[in-house]
């Protein structure tokens, strides 16, 4: 029967772990910080809990504004195209068609979501 | 292959998002005389335990067979492709019918312009937020 290996110094080898939070030194405004404690105080956090968590919503916005819409660009196609250029449906009313055109530009700006 | 038409695409996948991907139906909201921008359609259900996000339409047994389709389908105004006009995309480009199923009636298409209009004025607010 097969024993498992040693390592060289006698002990078995350990996984690694990421520690679960980073500390960061971060520098404010006197006037900043008051605010930042006053609003924290209002929510019965500490400061360093609301600044964390005022970071995370900004991060999970900028998830949210990018998963709004996702985008798939062929390769070729344009970036952009101008209003004039989009195609128009026959018997579209001038509303109708005003109204998809300048959706249809503004969709077509998304950028790709890759 | 008209805004408003529900069109055979090889719509782009997550896995290969620059290549023509597997056969679907897809929403031609619009484009240029050689570019087209595609909505996502497809007849798998959605998770019954999981919120249908903003900009998903759903159409059931009756709503799909009046535009000429066998199921049941969502069709996703959040999954979006530009693509060209052209064979390597739309296989029955050059079909009579320019593989082309149904054309979706105006107050249909003017509801899912309304939808798309939405998600683009939320997400329009969501970058706003976070600045310029």
């Amino acid at each position: 029967m097969s024993r498992p290996r040693q390592q060289p110094s006698g002990r078995r080898a350990r996984t690694r772990k990421q520690p679960a939070k980073v500390a960061i030194t971060l520098r404010l405004g006197s006037e900043q910080v008051r605010r930042l404690q006053a609003a924290a105080k209002a929510e019965n956090r500490s400061l360093t809990n609301y600044v964390e968590t005022a970071l995370l919503r900004d991060l999970s916005h900028r998830d949210e504004a990018a998963r709004v819409i996702t985008m798939y660009a062929a390769p070729g196609t344009s970036p952009h195209i101008r209003p004039e250029d989009v195609a128009r449906r026959e018997g579209e009313s001038e509303q109708a068609y005003a109204e998809r055109r300048d959706l249809l530009v503004e969709l077509w700006s998304i950028p790709d979501s890759e | 292959m008209v805004p408003g038409a529900f069109v055979r695409v090889l719509f782009p996948t997550q896995e290969k998002p620059r290549r023509p991907g597997l056969l679907h139906i897809g929403y031609v909201l619009g484009g240029t005389a050689s570019e087209a921008l595609v909505a996502y359609t497809t007849s798998q259900p959605w998770p019954t335990d999981a919120p249908i996000p903003a900009g998903v339409r759903l159409f059931g047994a009756e709503a799909a067979a009046q535009l000429n389709q066998s199921r049941p389908f969502l069709l996703r105004l959040d999954v979006l492709a530009k693509l060209p006009r052209t064979a390597e995309w739309f296989p029955d480009l050059g079909r009579h019918d320019q593989g082309v199923i149904a054309i979706a009636p105006p107050e249909l298409q003017s509801e899912l312009i309304g939808i798309a209009a939405n998600l683009v004025r939320r997400r329009r607010e969501l970058v706003q937020m976070r600045g310029p």
